[in-house]
């Protein structure tokens, strides 16, 4: 099933987020007009989401790429684990519903 | 510190990308001096942010047709449409140690020479984090930077005049969008020089460049054979390329 997200973070900048999943995520994509430092390390992000169960809470999620932003030392302005957390349930619920309709 | 500065070059898209890429190599290696430029872009472009999806941001088709080039920055931020009429683009290039170590505090100290540059047409401007600047409470400069390899680049422009009817055509807003209402509400939040002041384009550079440089230890320059054979390599093999600008 595949499923998009968009926010724009409370006091950040705009959040895409976009998935393909099954019982766990098989894929995610993270856009929009943030800014992260290293830049190549939005893909550590990404690759953190892929594996994480469908039924995973926003606080867990979160949990996760908080991780590997202090593993990685990434700095993100505009946008927070928290947010990303919000926008992947989102996705689901989103990819669900266009799935039924 | 002193610092190179490269007088207004008018180069398109790509190669403007290319050269920021160029020139922080260089200041990265240590074979060139901290960096100012200014540019323009002709053709008329838009850049989209290294995290943006061209597909999902950008008409290619009416750039297409009006000759609007597309290319992905390195920096993060939002969709730009740079017109090639409009705009003054600059960017600073120099080791981390020359700004601010907090992202926020650095965008402050370049924005801040923006500042004065406005100042000094009478525009009273102030700084918007994290990376705006804005006169009258409206967005006049927008910037984004990137730390690689202890060189910090941060580009942006500064809109003189401002074609709002072309920047919904390529930048990827729905049609129903594109009413007069909603340029009224563009217009409600982004403003230009032109509407400050009957100062020319050029003016706005003069004015800029005594911003950038005041009390700076700076000499007028150029791109050495080396930055120069880079770029045109960066171009052809990065920011010309499909695999680069349609990578997400």
């Amino acid at each position: 099933m595949e499923g998009t997200a968009r926010q724009k973070v409370p006091g950040g900048k705009l959040l895409i987020v976009k998935l393909r999943y099954g019982s766990r995520i098989e894929g995610a994509q993270i856009l929009g007009d943030f800014f992260l430092h290293p830049e190549e390390s939005l893909k550590d992000i990404e690759d953190s989401l892929v594996g994480i169960s469908y039924d995973a809470n926003e606080e867990e999620i979160a949990r996760v790429v908080g991780a590997v932003m202090d593993r990685e030392r990434i700095e993100a302005i505009g946008i927070t684990p928290e947010a990303i957390a919000n926008s992947v349930k989102q996705a689901m619920k989103n990819g669900m519903e266009s799935n039924r309709a | 510190m002193e610092w190179r500065v490269i007088e207004l070059e008018t180069h398109d898209a790509y190669t403007n990308m290319a050269i920021d890429h160029a020139v922080s190599d260089a200041v990265s290696s240590g074979t060139a001096l901290p960096t100012i430029r200014f540019y323009k872009w002709l053709p008329s472009a838009v850049s989209i942010g290294c995290f943006q999806s061209m597909d999902d941001e950008v008409n290619i088709e009416e750039c297409q047709r009006l000759g609007v080039d597309a290319v992905r920055r390195r920096t993060g931020g939002g969709a730009v449409y740079h017109d090639s009429k409009g705009e003054i683009t600059y960017s600073v290039i120099g080791p981390l140690d020359a700004f601010p170590t907090g992202i926020r505090d650095s965008y402050a100290m370049i924005c801040g020479w923006v500042i004065d540059g406005l100042s000094g047409l009478g525009i009273n401007a102030e700084f918007a984090p994290i990376n705006d600047i804005v006169a009258s409470g409206k967005k006049i400069s927008g910037n984004a930077q990137t730390r690689r390899d202890g060189v910090l680049l941060q580009h942006g422009t500064v809109l003189y005049d401002l074609d709002v009817r072309t920047m919904f055509s390529v930048l990827k807003i729905s049609k129903e969008k594109i009413s007069d209402k909603m340029i009224k509400s563009v217009e409600e939040r982004v403003t230009k020089v032109r509407n400050f002041t009957d100062a020319s384009q050029d003016d706005l550079y003069k004015a800029l460049m005594k911003g950038f440089t005041e009390g700076k230890d700076y000499n007028v320059g150029r791109l050495s054979e080396g930055e120069n054979r880079s770029a045109a390599h960066l171009a052809s093999t990065i920011y010309c390329t499909k695999p680069w600008n349609f990578s997400r």
